[in-house]
């Protein structure tokens, strides 16, 4: 019993210590704000490389998605005979909600994951180390490009697969199942607000970019620099992402749209 | 030692996960001179090294360079204080995304407003004092462990610092990299009036280049002095790690239960 009381007292202890980490990491980045000078070219090449290269990924997971909601609501819909609703259908679900969540998805298990990877192994070869030693603060050079990276690609990469998808739900619901184009776009028109839907969409995708990024980053410096640390870091990036994104998912919904 | 210190550390304790790894450490490293830290493996000497630039703290003690308590230097003034520090990584610590030319480049684009074509020749100087000018091209993944360490060293070098610390210089060296190394440590110094740590458990190159030497063991200093002081120098732990003996002072043997026990044997013989 008192093994029991101990080890959650320790379970505790290195959750908290863990949180304060991982606090006092993101304050050292936010603060350190580098040269614009210096700071902006590192700032394109990690955009490109958490950005673009996610792109096609989220394009193609978003043009499937789009056309299983396309297949799905129409087989759902035409029950009632309201088929004509189905772009209404596509586009709330993929703005409000499919659209930042599964992006976010995607982006924790290719970006992140590749980020901690990167820093782990930066640790591990003691590049972070002799950074240090050269008198280059780490969490402004490697750290901070890569974290505002992720921060800003998230909501263009989620706008993307809200936009691919809404295509693809277009290609099945019109061009293949029948549905009449006009009523397609102009009930989406009528139903879609830009303020309600479409931008807590993008202060969705903002939050999931903000805190993937940070757990991508801080997993990755704060590994146990082996192989099998890194390995671990990497695999805690995806599930530690992952299930914040479905967390904070919830939460936001029940602010955003719970009218009760 | 004659020279003024350049570094200090006066009876430094340092803990890790609950083991002590100095226990009272005092030693100074004379300005302008090669300062070799030996001892087993295990024994801090790494720690050593990063106590001194800084990115570990003593429990209690001090470490002073060139003037300065490290430990409590804020940060901009440690981040300072560094650019007149050149490390050489034990692994080399190369960035692998960048190419040699880069590597070298990295802490002079980094820390001076210098032109271009200043920091082109000033790369290629370095690296010609390493012998690998030719080399510059490389990415650090086509190197071998020699020419990476020699690279490392270029780049140390780039900033002109008034300290250099070499961890672990000659660990899993060819015997031609490392009289490579050697000659290199040694001109270095010479030629640059470098102030030299050199962090090694290989002795005979060690001594034959260093000023001074210290030797490590079980958290304290056992012995310090000259190269021709320490080969002379009455302890018997001193003696074993310098002519490599095998059992001694530290035990052949990890600690272990009796080994009839062991075995299965504790009724013993009648």
């Amino acid at each position: 019993m008192i093994d029991r009381v101990v080890a959650l007292g320790h379970l505790g202890l290195t959750v908290v210590s863990s949180f304060g980490r991982s606090g006092r990491f993101l304050a050292g980045v936010l603060l350190g704000v580098p040269r614009p000078a210096t700071g902006f070219p590192l700032l394109i090449k990690q955009l490109y490389g958490v950005g673009v290269l996610s792109l096609a990924i989220v394009i193609v997971s978003g043009l499937f998605i789009g056309m299983v909601l396309g297949l799905q609501g129409y087989t759902i819909l035409s029950d009632y005979g309201s088929e004509a609703a189905i772009g209404q259908m596509i586009a709330l679900t993929l703005v409000r909600e499919l659209g930042p969540v599964v992006t976010a998805l995607l982006f924790a298990g290719r970006a992140g994951s590749a980020l901690t990877a990167e820093i782990g192994l930066m640790k591990a070869t003691e590049q972070l180390s002799s950074m240090e030693m050269m008198g280059v603060d780490p969490l402004r050079r490697v750290i901070a490009p890569r974290l505002w990276a992720g921060f800003i690609a998230m909501p263009v990469l989620a706008i993307i697969f809200s936009a691919v998808g809404i295509w693809g739900g277009m290609l099945v619901g019109v061009d293949w199942l029948g549905v009449f184009e006009g009523s397609f776009w102009g009930n989406m028109q009528s139903s879609v607000d830009f303020a309600e839907d479409v931008m807590n969409g993008v202060i969705k995708s903002v939050v999931f970019g903000f805190v993937c990024s940070w757990i991508a980053v801080y997993q990755g410096y704060d590994c146990v620099p082996t192989s099998a640390g890194i390995s671990a870091a990497t695999t805690k990036t995806v599930v530690y992402s992952s299930l914040a994104v479905l967390g904070l998912d919830f939460v936001l919904t029940a602010i955003m749209f719970g009218d009760f | 030692m004659g020279s003024p210190a350049y570094i200090s550390l006066k009876d430094v304790v340092f803990s890790r996960s609950g083991r002590r790894i100095f226990d009272g450490v005092s030693l100074d490293v004379p300005r302008g001179k090669i300062t070799a830290i030996m001892g087993p493996s295990g024994t801090g000497k790494t720690t050593l090294l990063r106590l001194i630039g800084g990115q570990l703290r003593p429990d209690s003690g001090s470490v002073v360079l060139d003037g300065h308590e490290v430990p409590r230097l804020k940060r901009a003034d440690l981040y300072a204080m560094r650019e007149k520090i050149g490390m050489l990584f034990q692994s080399g610590a190369l960035f692998t995304d960048l190419s040699v030319f880069e590597n070298v480049a990295f802490p002079l684009r980094v820390h001076s407003s210098l032109p271009e074509d200043m920091i082109h020749d000033i790369v290629l100087m370095k690296l010609e004092a390493v012998g690998l000018r030719g080399a510059r091209h490389l990415m650090p993944s086509e190197l071998s462990g020699g020419m990476t360490r020699r690279v490392a060293l270029a780049r140390s070098i780039a900033l002109d610092p008034e300290l250099i610390m070499y961890d672990e210089p000659f660990a899993g060296q060819d015997p031609i990299a490392m009289g490579v190394l050697v000659k290199l440590i040694r001109d270095l110094n010479s030629s640059m009036g470098l102030t030299s740590v050199l962090v090694s458990h290989d002795v005979p190159e060690s001594l034959s280049i260093c000023h001074f030497a210290c030797i490590i063991a079980d958290g304290k200093v056992i012995g310090q002095g000259t190269p021709e002081e320490l080969r002379a120098h009455p302890s018997e732990q001193v003696q074993q790690f310098l002519k490599g003996q095998p059992d001694g002072p530290v035990p052949f043997h990890y600690p272990a239960a009796e080994a009839s026990r062991d075995y299965g044997l504790s009724g013993g013989a009648s």
